[in-house]
């Protein structure tokens, strides 16, 4: 077992250098984090019909994901009950059944045994069929769409995983006919640990004005002109840090959500046309998160840009590699032009060869080779920028920082990665829901963030 | 590509190989202004479509220019990404990284449009980054380039590349 107790100091905001390379800490994070978390699959517009299936992964394990004859989603490891072949080698597609390339034994798209190549004749017909389905993910539910799923029976149901997020997510995941993901997802890799983008996308808004300069300064608009000049717009109405109960969170800059787009003007459209659906339903806060850029993480491994319209998921391949996998977001009530053209400038930006993407792998890849230094990885980490300034907000789920560029996010993603490596069971997590902000930030924290900022 | 028209002469075949020769060392030697003003058509299509493993009965159409793609650029693209470079303000390219393109298979045919000829090649990218950071990147091109003067332009490029997991940290660079 790992010590725990020394790699993340959430009184001073430090974390260990260890949870970047350690094999007996990723181990760990198999076994406490990606066992027990609900992980995105897939969402339901990749899979629209009868027999669609996409292949992925929930920490290493290869998974289908497979629409049912009746519609539901079911979702069950990619090896096969015999001798552990693979049993399907495609990334998609639509079919009756996966059938094992060694042997030949066929399984349906519920994942059940139906067909053993010379059953009688080999196996006396003694072989027990119904025991040997693929074995089934416990859990799988969908979000507005967005698939997850879960090894754990114990894990909370996902409405309740993503708890407060999920008010926030609603803005634009509940708006213009909702969300979803469009085109075949690009893969890349990264040599670094799953974490590091993880922590970046829920929270780094700091390194924006640094890192991407020269993408900013070429793209111009609203961003372009504050970042691109290493100037900044007035801090304190810039935007939020949010971060809630499962280690979810978010950074959002207010009124500038298309900042990235070069040539915005019909997405902006689009929102300012949809916009009252949001205040109607959400309020004026609700109308603030539609129109701000975000860059978010759902724990454990998943982030997006909403604004610059990407989605991507880290799947952890050993602790110093990632497969980094990148949809486009876009919402279903959006022209199939305004969709095209969202999507060419989303992968213009976070794609592959992406002007904004190519900018962090390298940061990535250091943060975690580094810690190859036996000295190096002594020391720790730090996330302290905005501690002291954050807490609860009259108006606004979650714990709220007080400024865009701030650390709340990042230390509210290790305070709950803490809480799943030390706990032996959901019931120790749970215990923790009432009170979590409290043993986290003392009793009365609260946000700096004006209240009026939403008019 | 559409159907294949009469094979090119030697000396027009040279002609192209000394083209790509010309376009590897621009790119080798980061002269990306110079190959973009000297060797792309100001209407070039710049493609690199993802590609996704399917099974062989997989009915579904290839990705076209319509879909989500790697690269799906135009000229002013194209100038937009070299504008960064020239910004200086690119942390991972100082120190600059070194990249080598091999072009091979070139086979070169005219078309039924005088001024065009369809062009396919082959490509190893080699890149070697920081200290010990190295990646090859192996593929095909399948180019239109339009007779300019004694020289071409690139009108159109769609690059294969030969992998489903692009075994690298991303594709900044031009093939």
């Amino acid at each position: 077992m790992v010590n725990v107790d020394s790699l993340i100091d959430l009184d001073k905001a430090v974390q260990s250098k260890k949870i970047f390379w350690d094999q007996e800490v990723y181990d760990q994070e198999m076994e406490n984090i990606f066992a027990r978390s609900w992980l995105f699959l897939t969402h339901e517009s990749q899979i629209p019909e009868p027999g669609d299936f996409f292949t992925t992964f929930m920490g290493e394990d290869p998974i289908i994901v497979a629409r049912q004859q009746d519609g539901s989603i079911k979702a069950f490891i990619n090896s096969c009950t015999h001798r552990g072949n693979q049993v399907c080698h495609a990334d998609s597609g639509n079919t009756r059944s996966f059938v094992c390339s060694y042997h030949g034994w066929a399984f349906g798209l519920d994942g059940s045994l139906a067909g053993v190549p010379l059953e009688a004749e080999v196996y006396y017909n003694q072989l027990d069929k119904d025991s040997m389905s693929l074995r089934e993910v416990a859990q799988v539910d969908s979000y507005r769409g967005f698939v997850f799923g879960c090894f754990d029976t114990e894990t909370p149901p996902l409405a309740e995983w993503l708890g407060e997020m999920a008010w926030y997510m609603d803005s634009w995941a509940n708006t213009g006919g909702g969300a979803e993901l469009i085109g075949t997802p690009m893969k890349t890799i990264l040599k670094c640990n799953w974490k590091v983008p993880t922590e970046n996308f829920i929270g780094d808004g700091y390194h924006i004005t640094w890192t991407h300069i020269a993408a900013l300064q070429i793209i111009g608009g609203p961003l372009g002109e504050a970042f691109g000049s290493g100037e900044l717009p007035p801090l304190e109405d810039m935007g939020a840090q949010i971060t809630t109960r499962h280690g979810h969170g978010f950074g959002v800059i207010w009124d500038v959500g298309h900042a990235i787009h070069r040539n915005p003007q019909n997405y902006v459209e689009f929102q300012q046309q949809t916009l009252p659906e949001v205040i109607e339903k959400q309020g004026e806060w609700g109308g603030k998160m539609y129109t701000g850029h975000w860059n978010a993480s759902l724990f454990p491994n998943c982030s997006f840009l909403y604004g610059t319209n990407t989605f991507k998921i880290w799947h952890p391949k050993g602790p110093h590699e990632i497969e980094v996998w990148t949809w486009s977001l876009v919402q279903k009530n959006m022209s199939p032009e305004l969709k095209r053209e969202i999507q060419k400038e989303a992968i213009m930006s976070f794609g592959t060869a992406g002007t904004l993407e190519s900018d962090d792998g390298e940061n990535m890849e250091t943060c975690t080779r580094t810690n190859r230094g036996f000295q190096t990885r002594k020391g720790s980490m730090n996330a302290s920028m905005g501690l002291g300034v954050e807490g609860r907000h009259p108006e606004l789920p979650g714990v709220v920082g007080s400024n865009f560029i701030g650390e709340t996010s990042y230390r509210g993603f290790y305070r709950f990665w803490d809480e799943m490596m030390r706990a032996a069971s959901w019931d120790d997590i749970k215990k923790n829901d009432a009170t979590w902000v409290d043993r986290w930030l003392g009793e009365g924290a609260v946000s700096k963030l004006p209240s009026s900022q939403a008019a | 590509m559409s159907e294949l028209g009469k094979l090119a002469t030697l000396e027009l075949g040279y002609q192209v190989e000394q083209f790509y020769y010309r376009e590897a060392r621009f790119m080798n030697q980061r002269q990306h202004r110079q190959w973009l003003e000297s060797m792309v058509h100001e209407d070039i299509h710049y493609w690199l479509p993802i590609t996704e493993n399917r099974m062989l009965n997989d009915k579904r159409p290839e990705p076209t220019p319509e879909d989500g793609a790697i690269y799906n650029d135009n000229y002013g693209d194209l100038d937009d990404r070299i504008k960064r470079l020239e910004t200086g303000l690119v942390w991972m390219e100082d120190p600059p990284s070194r990249i080598r393109h091999l072009i091979s298979n070139v086979e070169v045919y005219h078309t039924d449009q005088e001024q065009q000829l369809s062009v396919y090649s082959n490509f190893h990218v080699y890149r070697n980054r920081r200290q010990r950071d190295e990646t090859n990147l192996i593929g095909g091109r399948e180019d239109v380039l339009v007779r300019d003067g004694d020289g071409f332009k690139i009108l159109k490029r769609k690059i294969n590349l030969d992998m489903r997991v692009v075994l690298d940290k991303n594709l900044y660079f031009f093939i």
